[in-house]
């Protein structure tokens, strides 16, 4: 044992167990705020951090996942102002403003979306890492186009990466849900 | 519910029920490590070596210490014993592994890029990061050993590792090789290579661990696949009694194998917060991931095969060397064993013998992912057997319906030599599987369709693989089930959930075995405590052995209810009977499970090891001025023995073949020649998204494993075993109008460009026909 780790502290700090305070260290800090899932939220944080940290961190919003931090997996994709955006290439401070949506703001009040629904019924995850990701993805997607072809929705959820499916289920849930979105 | 006596209750087993766990991940609500949150977590970054091989002469942490947030930083001389805190293997030792074994920080070397020699402990993982850059190491650089065939005289990684060749295995069957050799008609001889490649799930990993000082409990948070193992070796290495420690299972981003080992994280991040009495953290980034988790794969196999002219296989010779990287880990020489076990396949040989070499090279560890050794050994054989039987004139195909063990031959056990265990592969029907998968795949009009677009110009190709998949391994697996006040059962398993859909599928075998609703039942794999033992998640044999000892447990629980249930109602034993929740008198007297308060635990054990048959055929195109390779169709037929929950079969073997065709085609855990990793991020080792995947077609048999009480075989490998050794037989059989013969994987652009220039040098033996003897 090092001389540094003779005297370890023999009480943690004590802090909320739920919501993490603010950083301890140097960081500069800057006050953010933001619709998340339709609430308003304040929160100081240093500017550094990424969004999905603060999402995850400060926010309490942990189904927004990391599976890359740079922007190719698209695990953590949430929408912005309704356009899906990789929250690990943005920076907390620059969603001030912006309206977020993340997946914990997706079901309704009386059950699931008909994506969620879907993804289950067509067995579209397994391990469900990357699921909250597409499902925002295919969100982002079906609101603005609606009709978009299948071409078109291959195309756009080959932005985001899955090591369980082999993608097909995925495929299948999305055209599902869009069936059921424009009844 | 209605209280009506006698109930009719379809099986759910073999029903293809949505799973129980998606209702939380697919609303977010799923809780994986990192979404754990403890007062006063302190965040932990591992500092790792940047050179692959040299002599470790100092770590300076004095500046990271000073660095705002930081807590602590600990190098290897830190921590006391360190020496003797070696990670143990868990599964097929060799013979020098004692020498190769890695301790949990470098103590006077690095061998590979990656090996952890530092950990930085800070307020925040931001100001941990910020820190371990201010942690230098004064090393003097040594030559590297990257090659998995290294000559006399290459660097050693251990001076008591001769050549370091750290174990050998060998297996032989029947007849002498070389008087088979003497009397075949044809004989080739290849060299063949598998590429470095692993499982990259899509989480990465992540530990939290705290310790009590009221309990004396140390608590960690994120392990997974073998628990109660890491237990086993966590208080070991900590010198803590087993049962102050307690491993929990969060939900799990993806295992395929590589996930849920004993790492040297999982000690260092424990061993600080019981140093520390503060939680700590530690999230693995990606780059980390990629150089940290076990690699796999990476194995060089020469095959030299003999046959007679109408195509009776003869026998063959084969002999491997695996890369298995810088340290023996635990998954010891599965890889290669395996490699060897399977390199027969389905068919009779009249002899044979095969050696495989593990060897240590400057490379991120090798262990077990997905059909380990399985796949390498499949594709080396079936690339073989396609030249044999190029070499006779036959279609490739009516090689494999010519010599497939026969059903009428089964079970059909091949004795390997002296202290082996035999292989007995006991069910099935491979020629018919082989039929109908031809059969779902039109064969004879993909060959109509190959010759015109070959007329086009086009490079076409079908590629044919046959292969065992082995599943169910021992020797024994745990369960307890509870009778819950509410009238639900819970059954508590040792085996761990890494996304398969274990909660769902085990329900269902409960659900049956008890004669309730599988709504009623609940699966809970989460902890070390609730159960006392258990083997894992590994071998596809969740289903088949965790499954096998939930149905003990439920005999069991059935007996303690009639037992208990007689005394309440104040009859015999032998007049009570077990209907669903309810011990029931024959006059129609009743008590509730649930008011009995019964539970009830059992183990499984067996060792008994399944080879369920399965083939694949694949259909490449090739595009020959870029090198492009495109997969048009791949199918596969499969034996699991029993589908328990048809969905989850079907995602388990689709998904392992878009897994396996990724492997194939696009990722490649590259080195440079200083042993410098060139696949760091998702934008270098290019798992395939949707657009490079086709439409997999998987279908199965189901032939009844007669080694578990349910059935059984496994799916969750089954589907990648046969991929790589298709493709490169697709890819084979498109360039075979140019004259190149595809002996290495993978099938990237480059690659094929390489090979279409000739510049893909053929080894020193070339294929050659012998007279008839």
């Amino acid at each position: 044992m090092g001389a540094e780790m003779v005297s370890p502290p023999r009480s943690a700090p004590t802090r909320a167990p739920e919501e993490p305070g603010e950083p301890e260290g140097p960081d500069e800090l800057a006050d953010v705020s933001f619709s998340l899932n339709g609430s308003m939220t304040a929160l100081r944080v240093p500017v550094r951090w990424t969004l999905a940290d603060v999402l995850r961190e400060r926010a309490g919003a942990t189904g927004t996942h990391l599976g890359c931090e740079h922007g190719v997996c698209g695990a953590c994709t949430v929408l912005v102002d309704d356009q899906p955006v990789r929250s690990c290439l943005m920076l907390g401070v620059q969603a001030d403003g912006s309206s977020v949506r993340t997946i914990e703001g997706v079901a309704a009040s009386d059950g699931l979306h008909p994506l969620q629904r879907t993804f289950h019924e067509q067995h579209a995850l397994q391990c469900g890492y990357c699921t909250p990701g597409f499902i925002m993805l295919a969100l982002g997607l079906l609101e603005r186009e609606p009709d978009a072809s299948q071409e078109r929705i291959r195309d756009v959820l080959s932005s985001n990466l899955c090591r369980c499916t082999g993608y097909a289920p995925i495929v299948r849930a999305v055209m599902a849900a869009q069936a059921e979105m424009r009844r | 519910m209605t209280t009506a006596l006698v109930r009719t209750r379809a099986p759910s087993v073999g029903l293809a029920l949505p799973r129980v766990e998606d209702d939380r991940l697919v609303r977010g609500d799923g809780c994986y490590v990192g979404d754990i949150h403890r007062p006063g977590q302190l965040h932990a970054r591992i500092v790792r070596s940047q050179v692959a091989h040299a002599n470790l002469l100092a770590v300076h942490v004095e500046e990271a210490r000073a660095a705002p947030g930081v807590v602590t930083v600990v190098s290897g001389s830190d921590i006391p014993g360190l020496s003797e805190k070696r990670i143990p293997i868990r599964l097929s030792p060799g013979q020098l592994d004692r020498f190769a074994l890695q301790t949990p920080l470098a103590l006077d070397r690095v061998r590979y890029v990656g090996e952890p020699i530092a950990v930085v402990v800070a307020v925040d993982p931001y100001l941990a990061e910020d820190a371990a850059e201010a942690v230098w190491a004064d090393v003097e650089e040594l030559a590297p050993q990257l090659d998995p065939v290294p000559g006399h005289g290459a660097p050693l990684l251990f001076d008591m590792v001769p050549d370091n060749a750290v174990a050998t295995f060998e297996t032989a069957h029947g007849e002498d090789v070389d008087d088979l050799f003497r009397h075949a008609d044809v004989l080739v001889h290849e060299r063949f290579s598998v590429h470095r490649h692993s499982a990259a799930p899509m989480e990465p990993r992540g530990l939290l661990a705290e310790f009590d000082d009221d309990s004396g409990r140390l608590t960690v948070h994120g392990p997974t696949k073998v628990k109660h193992f890491n237990k086993r070796v966590l208080a070991d290495l900590l010198e803590l009694a087993p049962d102050r420690v307690l491993l929990v299972e969060p939900d799990v981003g993806g295992g395929f194998g590589p996930r849920g080992e004993f790492y040297p994280e999982d000690f260092l991040i424990p061993w600080l917060a019981v140093q520390l009495r503060r939680p700590v953290k530690w999230m693995e980034d990606r780059l980390e991931n990629f150089v940290a988790l076990n690699h796999s794969r990476e194995q060089v196999i020469e095959v030299a095969m003999a046959a007679r002219h109408d195509g009776t296989l003869l026998g063959f010779r084969s002999t491997g060397w695996c890369s298995l990287g810088a340290y023996v880990r635990t998954t010891g020489h599965t890889v290669p064993r395996l490699a060897g076990i399977h390199m027969p396949g389905p068919y009779p040989w009249r002899g044979f013998s095969t050696k495989f070499v593990s060897v240590l090279t400057n490379k991120t560890p090798l262990g077990t992912y997905r059909g380990p050794g399985e796949v390498e050994a499949t594709f080396a054989r079936e690339r073989a057997l396609d030249l044999v039987a190029a070499e006779l004139g036959m279609d490739p195909p009516e090689l494999r319906r010519r010599n497939l063990i026969r059903s009428d031959a089964l079970p059909y056990r091949v004795d390997t030599g002296a202290g082996s265990e035999p292989l007995v592969y006991d069910s099935g029907d491979f020629p018919a599987a082989l039929d109908q998968l031809l059969v779902a795949a039109e064969y004879e009009e993909l060959r109509r369709s190959q010759a015109a677009r070959r007329q086009d110009g086009e490079a076409v190709g079908i590629g044919v693989a046959c292969f065992f998949d082995q599943g169910g391994i021992g020797p024994f697996e745990q369960a307890r089930v509870v009778a819950e006040p509410d009238g639900t059962f819970t059954g508590y398993v040792g085996v761990s959930s890494i996304g398969q859909g274990v909660q769902t599928a085990l329900a269902q075998i409960l659900a049956d075995e008890l004669g309730v609703d599988v709504d009623r039942v609940r699966i809970d794999h989460r902890d070390t405590d609730s159960i006392s033992d258990g083997t894992g998640a590994f071998a596809s044999r969740t289903t088949s052995f965790g499954g096998s000892a939930l149905i003990l447990a439920a005999r069991k629980l059935h007996e303690v209810a009639r037992a208990r249930g007689a005394d309440v109602l104040g009859v015999n034993d032998g007049e009570v009977t077990v209907e669903g929740d309810e011990v029931v008198t024959g006059n129609g007297r009743s008590v509730a499970l649930a008011a009995l308060g019964c539970e009830a635990a059992a183990t499984f054990e067996s060792t008994h090891v399944d080879f369920s048959f399965g083939s694949a055929v694949a259909v490449v195109s090739v595009d020959r001025p870029t090198g492009k390779v495109t997969v048009e169709r791949y199918l596969g037929h499969y034996d699991v023995g029993r589908a328990v929950n048809p969905l989850i079969v079907r995602g388990q073997l689709d998904g392992g073949a878009a897994q396996g065709l990724g492997g194939a085609l696009l990722e490649d855990l590259a080195y440079d020649d200083q042993g410098q990793p060139l696949s760091t991020s998702f934008m270098d080792y290019m798992i395939p998204t949707l657009c490079e995947l086709p439409t997999v077609q998987s279908s199965w048999s189901e032939h009844p494993s007669s080694g578990n009480l349910v059935g059984a075989k496994g799916a969750g490998e089954a589907g990648i075993i046969g991929t790589l050794a298709a493709v490169a037989n697709a890819v084979a059989d498109a360039l075979a109008p140019d004259g190149v013969i595809v002996r290495s994987s993978p099938f990237t652009a480059d690659r094929i460009r390489a090979l279409l220039r000739g510049s893909d040098a053929p080894m020193s033996v070339q294929p050659s026909q012998v007279g008839a003897g």
